[in-house]
């Protein structure tokens, strides 16, 4: 089983060198937004791979990340790359593609270097935006981000920690669907194969889950109300997500780094 | 009690409230004001409206509630119907019954400090109003931990100091026990005890447990079924003088005093009337008692109705049973009982195959559910989910009921019959048509075990039946189950209600941490002390019953039992 993520985790300072813990969430997420544009935009493999590169050394200097997240980066992600690169492969077009060497021949079909190339493109481009986005997924809380969007973004508060309290209806609505779909089963409703019987039966699950998660939300809201939720047009804010210099830095420097690679790689070929 | 010179912190003025989908109003005119320091209870028959009542103490009607309220409720000298539940907190906070539904951030401590925070207090006082309320219920040590790792009495009493850290000189609680255990509850008192002795909180709790309640009451407000207030006094004098007349209303005496009235009509002078179990042990010990009734113990010649032998589960990585054996007779009526997590639900489940257990560690007359079919094992057993709606599966209740013949591919006209009968027995014959979902609770509770029973199944499995639930559901449903098992079904409960236990199950089985410490007969486990063990309680009457000087009376522990 992979370890539950909690939304709610404190933010830990790992010190000056782990310097992405301690940077503003906001300034995480909008700092790789122009690279992930190229990346969707670009066409060949090395310009995945610089970002890519990028995201992870980033990762390996700036965060503190335990050793099964370190697997995931170093290990997963570029085989990942790898398999899919094949299996996109074999859906190109092999009729718009160049000439090339044939890898494998099964029958008529043919795997040729360009197709694998191109699948090689689209895999990496999709590696790449995961690594980027796991500069800020790995490094900041759920709670730090909800504070920044409030603190920086003017988001009204009652939207923002509304949306955080939610996050605790996930675990209790996972375990109510198992006990339904465990009633169904036992009432004979498991009746028939298939995606038909299959949609039918999850259809069955709705009325009660929708029935018992109103409820639920319905008792939540009193209970905040009830503990002066919205009184006020601001709450007291105990944990001040700050947005340093240093925030600032971070963007531009990462933008800056977007643009060299934009100037720099040769290979970049924008349609 | 008016020599305070600030307005009253509650003044309720004949209110009448109506809920927008109900014609009728309850509560209905009702009039009281709550001192500083004062602990009031709020009695009344189920459907008497002390829940709504207590919902429109802070603001929540008509403020949150689609709700019409007539008269005025008055929190510190302000109307409540021209002031915002926000403001309306800072003079009376809430306690809900459920406590996962109270819980909105996570850290015990982001939890206590969530109140104040909205009300703008500054950052430095907001943590120490934290502290000091996290202090008193004592979970400051476990500030920093998510609350989902405390136990329900724990969660309830985060509730409390969440209540707290408002500031709020009233804090009203709605059945605050109604959800926990007995060590839940336990905990919940202890804490209001430490409340009531510092003196500087007025309390009003609407509560059923009265065994547990009752030590901190000073005053008592009886409302009846139509929602009228009846009777208004301090607790003591009000329950012992007016014993009859609110039995006669349905109010849910305490216990031990119940015991107490039945005595005395047997001849035993118990005086003064006793509201706790301490309090009846005392009377008792100061009469000489007759010997004892001899009590009939239903041992059972009938030979297993289900083996459970060398029974393992493991969900995900972890064990949650360890080599459970037992035998349940055909004709027992069977409580399991221990903690939460102690496994009892999962044993239940895996007894009626509704999760699988392995091959041949379960046999139901002769059925592995292991291996069975649907059809084999709803003829065998029939489940009652907790909840109700978890189960319903067509869109009428006849269908409801239906459904297991149906996939039993009976006979229409065969279908037809049975379907009648069962709706006629439990009552809802003029709801045939109604989609399940907008049954009351008490008759989805019904319904729910009339599927369970009508493909025939000898045994009935029920996890937590009366959880939630009022004292009057309650035991409209334990006389049912009760009829049922007279009648020749085998009755298996999951239950945290001891006073259940000794007065309904004629067996027990007592779990601990995934295993079974024991299986015996209901009054062979309430004389020993394998409740404790389990980190269980006795129910109340037995506890009054142990302490006595008499031993001949010690191992009465059921209200049948008395003379």
């Amino acid at each position: 089983m992979t370890t539950t993520i909690n939304p709610y985790a404190e933010r830990v300072d790992y010190g000056r060198l782990r310097f992405l813990h301690r940077i503003n969430p906001l300034a995480k997420l909008a700092a790789p937004i122009p690279a992930m544009v190229l990346l969707i935009l670009a066409r060949d493999v090395a310009t995945p791979v610089v970002f890519f590169l990028l995201g992870v050394v980033l990762l390996l200097i700036g965060a503190h990340l335990r050793p099964r997240v370190l697997l995931l980066v170093l290990v997963l992600l570029p085989l990942l790359a790898g398999v899919l690169s094949l299996s996109f492969g074999l859906w190109a077009d092999s009729s718009k593609l160049p000439d090339s060497t044939v890898l494998l021949q099964v029958g008529d079909y043919q795997f040729t270097t360009a197709a694998w190339m191109l699948g090689l493109a689209t895999s990496t481009r999709l590696t790449a935006i995961i690594a980027l986005s796991l500069v800020a997924g790995l490094t900041s809380t759920g709670t730090d981000l909800v504070r920044a969007m409030v603190q920086q973004l003017r988001v009204p508060y009652r939207i923002g920690y509304t949306a955080l309290a939610a996050f605790r209806f996930v675990p209790r609505f996972g375990h109510e669907l198992e006990v339904i779909r465990a009633a169904h089963r036992v009432r004979g409703m498991a009746g028939g194969r298939g995606p038909i019987a299959g949609i039918r039966r999850y259809l069955g699950y709705v009325v009660p889950l929708l029935a018992g998660a109103i409820r639920h939300a319905e008792r939540v809201a009193l209970a905040m109300d009830s503990r002066a939720f919205g009184a006020h047009p601001q709450r007291t804010e105990r944990y001040v997500v700050p947005f340093r210099l240093r925030d600032l830095v971070f963007i531009l420097l990462f933008w800056a780094a977007t643009a060299a690679a934009f100037v720099l790689i040769p290979t970049l070929e924008l349609p | 009690m008016t020599d305070t010179p600030a307005p009253l912190p509650l003044r309720v003025d004949s209110v009448r409230i109506r809920h927008d989908e109900s014609t009728a109003y309850t509560p209905d005119g009702v009039s009281f004001t709550v001192s500083p320091g004062e602990v009031l209870l709020i009695l009344g028959p189920s459907g008497s409206g002390k829940s709504t009542l207590a919902l429109a103490l802070n603001g929540l009607i008509p403020h949150a509630i689609p709700a019409e309220l007539q008269g005025t409720v008055t929190v510190a000298g302000a109307n409540t119907t021209e002031t915002t539940v926000g403001h309306l907190s800072e003079t009376v906070s809430m306690v809900f019954q459920d406590p996962d539904s109270q819980i909105v951030t996570g850290t015990l401590l982001d939890e206590v400090a969530f109140g104040p925070e909205n009300l703008l207090v500054p950052k430095a006082q907001v943590l120490q109003r934290a502290e000091r309320a996290l202090r008193r219920v004592g979970l400051w040590e476990r500030r920093g931990e998510n609350p989902d790792t405390l136990s329900g009495g724990g969660r309830q009493r985060l509730a409390i100091a969440c209540a707290l850290a408002l500031g709020s000189p009233v804090i009203v609680l709605d059945e605050p026990t109604a959800n926990l255990d007995p060590v839940g509850i336990e905990e919940v008192y202890a804490a209001l005890a430490e409340l009531v002795a510092e003196g500087d909180h007025a309390i009003v709790l609407v509560e059923h447990n009265l065994d547990a309640a009752l030590d901190l009451v000073d005053r008592v407000l009886v409302i009846d079924r139509d929602g009228h207030l009846v009777l208004d006094g301090p607790a003591r004098q009000t329950l012992t003088e007016n014993v009859d007349r609110l039995v006669e209303l349905g109010v849910w005496l305490p216990v031990s005093t119940l015991a107490a009235l039945r005595l005395r009509t047997a001849g035993i002078p118990v005086d003064p009337l006793p509201l706790t179990p301490s309090e009846l042990t005392e009377a008792l010990n100061r009469v000489e008692l007759p010997a004892p009734p001899s009590t009939v113990s239903a041992i059972s010649t009938m030979e297993a109705a289900i083996t459970v032998t060398d029974l393992n589960v493991t969900r995900g990585r972890s064990k949650v049973l360890h080599g459970v054996s037992l035998d349940i007779a055909s004709g027992d009526f069977l409580a399991i009982v221990g903690e939460n997590g102690a496994g009892k639900t999962t044993l239940l489940q895996a007894i009626a195959g509704v999760v699988r257990p392995p091959r041949s560690a379960v046999s139901i007359n002769g059925i592995d559910p292991a291996t069975a079919d649907v059809r084999a094992l709803s003829r065998a057993i029939g489940f009652v989910f907790q909840n109700p709606e978890h189960q319903f599966i067509r869109n009428t209740v006849a269908e409801e009921l239906a459904h297991g013949l149906e996939i039993q591919h009976l006979p229409q006209a065969e279908i037809d019959d049975a379907v009648e009968r069962m709706l006629h027995r439990f009552g809802l014959t003029a709801h045939r048509h109604q989609h399940p979902f907008l049954l009351s609770g008490g008759q989805k509770r019904r319904l729910s075990v009339g599927t369970a029973l009508i493909a025939g199944a000898p045994v009935l499995a029920l996890d937590e039946p009366t959880f939630g639930q009022d004292r009057e559901r309650a035991a409209e449903l334990l006389d049912m189950l009760a009829q049922l098992n007279a009648d020749g079904t085998t009755v298996i409960v999951v239950t945290h209600d001891m006073q259940l236990v000794a007065d309904y199950s004629s067996h027990v089985a007592v779990m601990r941490e995934g295993r079974l410490l024991a299986t015996d007969t209901t009054a062979a486990v309430l004389a020993g002390d394998l409740l404790e063990q389990a980190g269980l309680r006795h129910p109340p009457l037995a506890r009054a019953m142990r302490a006595l000087r008499d031993e001949s009376w010690r191992g009465i522990a059921r209200s049948a039992d008395l003379p």
